[in-house]
């Protein structure tokens, strides 16, 4: 098997005119394919953003920083991170080592690609549970300032988690059927990132 | 118990598994067989390793970044660097490593960096001529100084990590980031009289003039509000007069770079002279890039605003998910004292710091090789951290030390990540990038040999400050 995927480069354009000026476009913006949990983070992101600019207006041009805002800031990244591990699964973005894929043989390497994505459900599916546990011995336990409960902010990780581990059956499953995945071809990864 | 710990943590990243849950996993099984504690404590250290006021520098240094990456400023900053230095002989080769050493850190992982900005600076290499091999070593060269110039995110990382201030970080790199980048130079003014190359550009003085006069405001910006702050003007009012100043000459004069450029500079300035801290630095920087991309240039649309935030997202969470499972795993490691008995075998043959640092120089380009340079921080701190505090090294300087290697060794044959991504984007096979790549370890080695031996390239900036 070589390269499947059809050539889609686009004709030989100059990024460096005769007078010494760089003429560099964007590429073409597509959003469709962003997932609901990317949007429920991007919500999460925009939130936080938005809290930390109010801070940063507060401190410098009124000179008193709003207390409330660094607290919740904080659990707003927390949120904004572990929603978006989910978004990282589907996309196979993880930082991982990939070296030993490049010099075992390919069988060794479909067992070891199978049974990453084994952990990856266990481990996900099993945090979950742990979260679950976790939110009962934390009980009515309130944040430290505001007054929500640190609950709401386990819920949310435990929906990432959940997110996560159905996103990681998904690609196990598409792993399986197309017979490799990017960790025994390191250039699919390379050539989204181009 | 310990090397099951350690033997599923190896294994498992030896196989692929997601660094993040090789370590967390590792720490689960851990827990699991000793009983000694509830395994949700897994769940609630990764949570609280990351609540954390300073990690929301995090998002927004990466924000900023992204902000800045897309063509309306990269065109203006390298035309900037073209006015500069394309007139030299390799032009595009100095154009290259100066544009390099403005994006500087600007962007989020490595990878993307390389294939970013790596594949507009091929092309346009390209476009004038230059031998591909030569584009990919100076492009690959010149992605190291990403992260040794501030802004930088492995600083961040590692400050956190070895509880360092991040603002005498970002000032320990610019020294040496300089003097990275006039080896490299060096280099490539080698390879223009060996092979009798010429310009890129047209030798002409009102260009290289104009771009003189920007690089001024630059510098002048901050000298000038330091000696009004000096006289006893109150903060705003002369951070006001001078960002109108600014705005006026930029309007007036039409600048290609000074805005974006003064990214950076506010924000080194700002945390130097302790106005901000790295949090609102960060934000600082990307109100600024904001303002810019939205207001003063307009080059920024709403949708492109949209894939920024996904992207920042994205890599914010890939960073801080292992951020969090390092705390779970460094907080075992540490329990468990495995980083006392590496400290403890590792003094066992050696005293002198020199030697040390020769072994951790060596150990850290061979992880750099396969490992991302954030989780590569994230594993090494905590091992390493005792034994340089023992030997009374800097952790400054150690810093510095630390995210270079882990930058060459990304570029290091045969295993380097960025060799690979380069193979890509040049359509080069590994074989011919590697022989591309060798030439730029020399001022590469060099300027590692420079930082590790004499920490006053580093030390001295931090120490006129703080």
């Amino acid at each position: 098997m070589t390269e499947t995927k059809p050539s889609t480069a686009p004709p030989e354009e100059h990024v460096l005119d005769e007078t010494g000026h760089m003429h560099i476009t964007d590429a073409p913006i597509e959003l469709s394919h962003y997932t609901f949990e990317a949007w429920i983070a991007f919500f999460f992101f925009w939130v936080l953003a938005v809290t930390i600019f109010y801070q940063f207006f507060t401190r410098y041009a009124l000179n008193d920083s709003a207390a409330w805002t660094e607290e919740i800031a904080r659990y707003l990244l927390i949120c904004v991170v572990f929603v978006g591990i989910a978004d990282l699964v589907r996309l196979n973005r993880h930082i991982h080592v990939d070296i030993a894929y490049r010099y075992l043989p390919k069988a060794v390497c479909r067992v070891m690609s199978t049974l990453v994505d084994a952990v990856r459900i266990v481990f996900f599916a099993y945090a979950v549970v742990l979260t679950w546990q976790m939110m009962q011995k934390m009980g009515n336990y309130k944040m430290t300032i505001i007054d929500l409960p640190m609950n709401s902010v386990y819920a949310v990780c435990g929906f990432g988690f959940a997110c996560a581990a159905v996103r990681a059956v998904q690609v196990a499953v598409e792993h399986w059927r197309q017979g490799y995945s990017v960790l025994e071809r390191p250039e699919i990864a390379i050539e989204e990132t181009l | 118990m310990i090397p099951a710990l350690l033997g599923s943590f190896l294994g498992m990243m030896a196989t692929g598994v997601p660094v993040a849950i090789a370590m967390a996993g590792s720490a689960l099984v851990y827990i699991l067989l000793t009983g000694d504690l509830p395994p949700f404590v897994v769940i609630h250290r990764m949570v609280s390793g990351i609540d954390s006021f300073p990690l929301l520098a995090v998002p927004f240094f990466i924000m900023a970044g992204n902000l800045m990456n897309h063509a309306g400023i990269t065109n203006r900053i390298y035309n900037f660097a073209l006015s500069l230095v394309g007139w030299l002989k390799g032009g595009l080769g100095h154009v290259n490593i100066i544009g390099s050493v403005i994006f500087a850190g600007m962007s989020g992982t490595a990878i993307a960096d390389a294939a970013g900005l790596g594949t507009i600076e091929i092309k346009a290499m390209r476009d004038h001529g230059y031998d591909l091999g030569f584009s990919v070593g100076v492009t690959a060269a010149s992605a190291t100084l990403g992260p040794i110039i501030p802004p930088s995110l492995p600083f961040v990382i590692y400050g956190m990590m070895a509880n360092v201030s991040v603002g005498q970080l970002f000032l320990a790199g610019i020294v040496p980031g300089l003097v990275m980048a006039v080896l490299m130079m060096l280099t490539v003014a080698y390879y223009a009289h060996k092979y009798h190359w010429g310009g890129d550009i047209a030798f002409e003085w009102p260009r290289l003039g104009k771009a003189m006069v920007e690089l001024g405001v630059v510098i002048g910006f901050p000298m000038v509000m330091w000696g009004m702050l000096v006289a006893g003007m109150p903060f705003n009012a002369a951070f006001g007069l001078c960002l109108l100043a600014l705005l006026a000459s930029d309007y007036t004069w039409k600048f290609d770079a000074v805005m974006p450029i003064m990214t950076p500079v506010l924000l080194i300035g700002g945390m130097t002279t302790g106005v901000f801290t790295p949090t609102e630095g960060a934000i600082a920087a990307c109100v600024w890039a904001l303002f810019l991309g939205l207001a003063w240039y307009r080059t920024l649309t709403w949708r492109m605003l949209v894939k920024v935030s996904m992207d920042t997202i994205e890599t914010t969470a890939t960073v801080m998910f292992i951020v969090a499972a390092a705390s779970i795993f460094g907080w075992l490691l540490t329990a468990t004292r495995v980083t006392d008995m590496v400290a403890l075998w590792v003094l066992s043959f050696t005293h002198s710091p020199w030697v040390f640092l020769l072994l951790a120089n060596l150990l850290m380009l061979f992880v750099g090789c396969f490992l991302e340079p954030t989780a590569a921080i994230l594993i090494l701190v905590p091992v390493l951290m005792p034994v340089v505090q023992q030997l009374g090294i800097d952790p400054v300087h150690f810093g510095l030390v630390m995210v270079l290697n882990l930058m060459i060794g990304l570029l290091h044959p045969p295993m380097g990540m960025v060799l690979y991504v380069l193979a890509r984007v040049a359509n080069l096979s590994i074989e011919k990038t590697t022989m591309a790549i060798l030439p730029w370890l020399v001022p590469l080695l060099l300027s590692l040999v420079l930082i590790t031996y004499v920490p006053s390239i580093s030390l001295w900036l931090p120490h006129l400050f703080y």
